[in-house]
């Protein structure tokens, strides 16, 4: 269903999605005032997501408008299990049923904006998860796939798009979904500017690598889910015409330090929850 | 005249044995490990006269227990379902979620012990006067609570990986506990209140209560043959009811056994009735490898079987995929990887590791792409030598890479036999352990390797823990013998001239920790091989955040085998890390150790509540995409310190603990340097693949505050009243304080030693735990013929003992090491001979000191000293780990030792006589 087509259901957000606008962040009240304006939102989470929001910024994590509009504009708290909405802005990974977690919000935004995802590209995630991975690209780009081997997990995520598009998120309906084996990759909709691999595998699937654009961009978490590094992988065409495949973190190789799972008290950050 | 009766209530008693031996049962598919209370339990009733700790008390009413069989076997048979409950627990956790929360919840629940024996105490005359209904209500209650804590403990959703991040868990980690603790409590009850009232035939309830323990910890590892895990608390049930069944005839009192059969097939019935109502009696976390495998589509499971060696099931589905450490190139270079390749193996739901179908030569092809293939580019016709079978992987490629001869060791013959024995994997494989070209060695490669006089042109030993160490969720504790120093020294003698070593392990860790210690012990064993002359002898490469790999060659590398090794290397997109010629640039080393130190453990911590609490600051200018990684970095740099030298300075300046790996200290684990631990309590998630080290250091705080707790307790009622009459009351507290410790360290520390002859965790485990407590049941009962002479004859027993634990320490890894070429029998026979002096002996200092209180009249003494050693031996249980893996399995038994010659200090001051009554007492 095109955006256009589902305009007269958005009953539930006040004005109908547009790319080109931003809230506001000068402040926490006019963002939460815009977006109640706006997108129909509860203020509670909204402020929520400002205060994860300011940290995402001072930790870099955010780099750029367009990603920052993606973060703000992502009700993450939709894409969480119901007993755990009250933790949806919090630093850490929570649990979404049948063994996955939905990664925090710093891990997310940092992957994305490594992808550095531009309006147009063709996004392929393999993992599809809660969704909000998902969700957060459709901000970004209106060509998004995602896989998800799990069935029962595959229906429910793609209950809760539909569940939003019927309520005026009209930008999800950028996402194709679909359960299958994601080693295989997504064939018929490639090749793909960017693949994000959310799942564990003991190599790269090939057919993926193949998939991926000649200068596009796949990103993998390695690791446990507390401390991830991100493995990127670069696909290049050299001199001779041959292609190449070049690894690296997502800080091109740099160090850099560990940010523990900061606690929010109001707006502030009030030291780690491992501290409490 | 003062009347004499049995001392309280012998807390622990059983439970001291249970832990530790079931914790190191555990591991090996069974267990993880527990505490271990070891001697304690032996004296108790010895000993007559009032015990509460405010005056006497009136004698015991009621009838006496008569010593039938019947008592002896029924004491025997509830301390067996003691100890089989304890492995069970640790069974349910290994395979529904993390072996070692089963061994920290045991361990606390042991706690339950001390808990009983200051409730007995305390209260000693009501247990004399009733001591008939508490044993049959604690009995009726056993059975039933093990059924109903279990079904209640099991739907508590615990997940350990939310274990930081989410504040509950931790509460639902304490209701577990809590729950455990339950039947462990009615256990010791019964136990507490027969040797209450046994006294007078303490010696021989004491040996049914050692060898019930000893030999239904091996009844339950054969029953693990017969019972699939959430079915082994069949084990403990059947042994509960006998032992009732038999109490009511000890004590002449039929009747209940009708109550206790209703109760028994009634308890039976809800255990096995319970999933139909959706209330799992095992519920298998969704984060396990097994849950992922069960929820694909097309999941078949075509093998299952459970044994000691561990819960092993094998699944198909279209959907697993492996090619371990795979170039990315193999996507430009190959048409398609082969479909349906692998079967997914599990073991206690850890996995999966990849069983390899036979493939044709046309699928082969990807092989040219794995890491492991390395040593074959530059071999011809080899003969090869496979470390551990696994899957199978390693054993295809030296097939299709045209190996002359094949030989593969496999240490687990629960995995031989599925592949020898089952159908449809014989099917799938191709019948490969029946292959012409391949020689199976039951037992580990090197072991096989150290001994024999077979020399081979290439031994692999790639990913041999695949599953272990890709694994989320973190390093278990566990001993990794076929990595050590003096494996791969045994590897290397075992090549023919011109020979290759190589190994492959997972480099998927960041900053790097495993892959340092692989190429430290590496190094370290080349040298030992070689004497100082390695620098053509190692070429090794690694890929980011997938594997690395080491070659070594006897004789070194030829530059014409160094240009082809290079440019596979480059056709991989590999990273060089070191070959003959290689030439490091030092520019980066000081930047490299300091970022990654400060990556973990920054110097500043911030001032701005705005930035990360460790002062993190965003990345500065454009990413270098063409420099080196820091981790390739590390390597390198690595790798050139170790050849030409100042790799200590390098691994002292590292973030991480970067030891090699040796026989004394075979971890992969333990990364966090000791005096790190602090700073990284705010940072767990960060560590999250180190939690079973942590662990260890958390189990060890708990058991020290509720040991102390413990221990203190009858202070509160006055160290200068109840006490105020016994001398020496410090060296008193030392001396028990040293047997609990350092029996349980001997019993714990040996199990995780003898897996070095034995090779099986389980077998050892079962070694030792029925040996060390059979031995030193003997030498209790023996120890009573020399309790007069105790004064002379046990300081000799001292020395004996740590002279012993001593010299087993210092030499016990060259005699290990020989015991392994002989056959299993005869080492089976070999270990039990060495474990026989020392837990013989060690079967002295408790009755002894015990009964002397008893005959001196220091009743509070008596059973304060009793939980002392329990709380103890708690602690000793914990320390093992911490101490193992800072400075070795040596050091256990050095320490252990030590204990022992300390209490010689102490023994002395048990012998010292009450002082006189205080006049006015006196006159009263």
């Amino acid at each position: 269903m095109s955006e256009a087509a589902l305009a007269p259901f958005a009953w539930a957000v006040p004005k109908p999605y547009s790319r080109e606008t931003m809230p506001p962040t000068t402040s926490g009240d006019a963002f939460v005032k815009w977006m109640v304006a706006n997108r129909g939102e509860s203020p509670h989470f909204l402020r929520q997501r400002f205060s994860r929001y300011q940290t995402l910024v001072a930790n870099g994590d955010v780099l750029d408008d367009r990603n920052k509009r993606a973060f703000l504009l992502t009700p993450r708290e939709e894409f969480t299990l119901e007993h755990h909405q009250g933790r949806a802005y919090d630093h850490a990974y929570l649990d979404i049923g049948f063994g996955v977690t939905i990664s925090g919000p710093h891990v997310v935004s940092r992957m994305t904006s490594t992808i550095d995802v531009k309006m147009g590209e063709k996004v392929l995630e393999i993992g599809m998860g809660s969704g909000y991975q998902s969700a957060y690209l459709a901000n970004l780009t209106d060509k998004v796939w995602t896989i998800e081997i799990i069935k029962p997990l595959a229906e429910r995520t793609r209950g809760v798009y539909d569940a939003l598009i019927a309520r005026g998120y009209t930008e999800y309906t950028a996402i194709t979904s679909k359960n299958a084996d994601g080693y295989h990759g997504w064939q018929e909709a490639g090749p793909f500017d960017k693949i994000v691999v959310t799942c564990g595998i003991d190599h790269v699937p090939p057919p993926l690598l193949q998939q991926l654009a000649t200068g596009g961009i796949m990103v993998i978490p390695v690791g446990p889910p507390g401390a991830q590094r991100l493995l990127k992988i670069i696909k290049e065409q050299a001199a001779d015409n041959t292609i190449k495949v070049a690894r690296s973190d997502m800080y091109g190789g740099r160090i850099v330090p560990f940010v523990p799972f900061t606690k929010l008290d109001g707006e502030a950050i009030k030291g780690t929850h491992n501290q409490r | 005249m003062r009347q004499r009766h049995g001392k309280g209530p012998l807390a622990g008693s059983a439970a001291r044995f249970r832990t530790g031996a079931a914790a190191w049962l555990a591991r090996a598919g069974l267990v993880a490990r527990a505490g271990y209370d070891s001697t304690a339990r032996r004296v108790r009733t010895f000993s007559a006269g009032p015990m509460t700790p405010h005056g006497t008390e009136p004698p015991a009413a009621g009838v006496e227990l008569r010593p039938t069989a019947s008592l002896y076997l029924s004491v025997g048979l509830v301390a067996g379902a003691v100890i089989a409950l304890q492995i069970g627990i640790m069974r349910l956790f290994s395979v529904g979620s993390w072996a070692h929360f089963g061994s920290l919840v045991v361990s606390l629940a042991m706690l339950g012990f001390g808990l009983t024996s200051a409730i007995m105490c305390v209260r000693k005359g009501w247990f004399e006067r009733h001591w008939q209904r508490v044993a049959m209500t604690s009995l009726l209650l056993f059975g039933p609570l093990m059924v109903a804590a279990n079904l209640a403990a099991q739907q508590i959703p615990f997940n350990a990986i939310f274990l930081v991040s989410d504040p509950a868990q931790k509460w639902r980690l304490f209701g577990n506990f809590l729950l455990y603790m339950l039947p462990f409590l009615a256990g010791a009850f019964y136990l507490g209140t027969v040797f209450l009232k046994a006294q007078r035939i303490f010696g021989r309830v004491y040996f049914a209560d050692l060898t019930g323990s000893g030999l239904c910890g091996l009844l339950f590892l054969g029953a693990m043959y017969l019972f699939t895990p959430e079915n082994l608390l069949v084990v403990p049930l059947v042994l509960w009811f006998a032992g009732s069944a038999l109490w009511c005839v000890a004590v002449e009192r039929l009747r209940p056994i009708a109550w206790l059969c209703v109760t028994a097939v009634a308890c039976a019935a809800v255990h096995f009735a319970a999933p139909a109502f959706d209330v799992p009696n095992l519920a298998v976390s969704d984060y396990k490898g097994v849950s992922y495998a069960r929820k694909f589509p097309d999941a078949e499971r075509v093998y299952e079987r459970a044994s000691p060696f561990g819960y092993l099931e094998v699944y198909s589905s279209s959907y697993l995929h492996f090619a371990p450490g795979l170039s990315d190139n193999a996507a430009f270079n190959l048409p398609a990887m082969p479909a349906n390749a692998y079967l997914g193996l599990y073991i206690d739901g850890e996995g999966p590791s990849g069983i390899i179908r036979d493939l044709p030569a046309n699928e082969t092809a990807y092989f040219r792409f794995l890491p492991m293939i390395y040593p074959y580019l530059i071999k011809e016709a080899p003969d090869t030598f496979v470390v551990q079978f696994g899957g199978g992987i390693s054993t295809a490629v030296a097939l299709k890479s045209n190996s002359k001869s094949v030989t593969v060791a496999e240490g687990n013959p629960a995995v031989l036999g599925a592949f020898r024995n089952d159908k449809v994997l014989r099917d799938f494989t191709g019948d490969v352990l029946h292959n012409p070209k391949i020689k199976v060695i039951d037992y580990e490669g090197r072991l096989y390797l150290a001994n024999t006089k077979d020399r081979f042109d290439i031994i692999d030993l790639s990913l041999a823990d695949s599953a272990g160490l890709s694994n989320p969720g973190g390093f278990a504790i566990v001993e990794k013998f076929a990595y050590s120093r003096e494996a791969m020294t045994s590897y290397m003698r075992a090549l023919r001239d011109g020979g290759i070593l190589s190994v492959t392990l997972w480099n998927k860790e960041e900053p790097p920790k495993s892959v340092l210690k692989l190429y430290a012990t590496m190094a370290e064993a080349a040298r030992q091989i070689d004497g100082g002359a390695i620098t053509d002898r190692f070429f090794v490469t690694s890929s980011y955040l997938s594997t690395a790999t080491v070659l070594y060659k006897r004789g070194g590398f030829t530059p014409e085998e160094t240009t082809k090794l290079r440019e596979h290397t480059r056709a991989m997109s590999f990273d060089e890390i070191y070959y003959p010629g290689f030439v490091y640039d030092s520019k980066d080393t000081a930047s490299v150790l300091t970022d990654y130190k400060n990556s973990i453990f920054p110097d500043a911590p911030t001032e701005d509540p705005a930035l990360p609490a460790n002062g993190a600051k965003p990345p500065e200018g454009p990413p270098a995409d063409n420099a080196p990684l820091p981790a390739t970095t590390m390597g390198q740099m690595a790798w050139h310190h170790l050849v030409h030298g100042g790799w200590d300075d390098i691994a002292r300046r590292y973030v991480f603990d970067t030891r090699l790996l040796t026989n004394d200290r075979p971890y992969f684990a333990a990364y966090v340097k000791p005096a790190d631990l602090p700073r990284a309590s705010d940072r767990l998630e960060l560590l999250q693949d180190e939690w079973g080290f942590l662990l260890v250091w958390a189990t060890l705080g708990i058991a020290c505050i509720a040991a102390l707790s413990l221990v203190l307790l009858p202070v509160a009622f006055g160290w200068r009243t109840i006490f105020s009459r016994n001398p020496g009351k410090f060296r008193t507290i030392v001396y028990f304080a040293c047997l609990g410790a350092g029996y349980i360290m001997v019993e714990v520390g040996l199990i995780s030693k003898f897996i070095q002859a034995l090779s099986n965790a389980t077998v050892s485990a079962s070694v030792l735990i029925t040996g060390m407590l059979v031995c030193s049941g003997f030498g209790s009962l023996v120890s009573e013929r020399y309790f007069e002479r105790a004064r002379s004859i046990m300081p000799r027993i001292f020395l004996a003992i740590g002279a012993l634990l001593i010299g087993y320490g210092l030499a016990l890894d060259s005699v290990l090491d020989w015991i392994g070429t002989f056959p299993y029998a005869l080492r089976l026979l070999f270990c039990f001979v060495l474990v026989f002096p020392p837990a013989f002996l060690m079967g002295f200092p408790m009755p002894i000191a015990m009964t002397s209180l008893s005959r001196l009249g220091k009743d509070h003494m008596f059973l304060w000293a009793w939980g002392i050693n329990g709380c103890f031996s708690v602690v000793g249980a914990a320390l093992v780990p911490v101490i193992a893996t800072s400075f070795g399995l040596a050091a256990v038994l050095i320490f252990s030792g030590c204990a022992y010659l300390l209490a010689i200090v102490g023994f002395f001051a048990v012998l010292l006589p009450l002082a006189p009554a205080p006049a006015r007492a006196a006159a009263a």
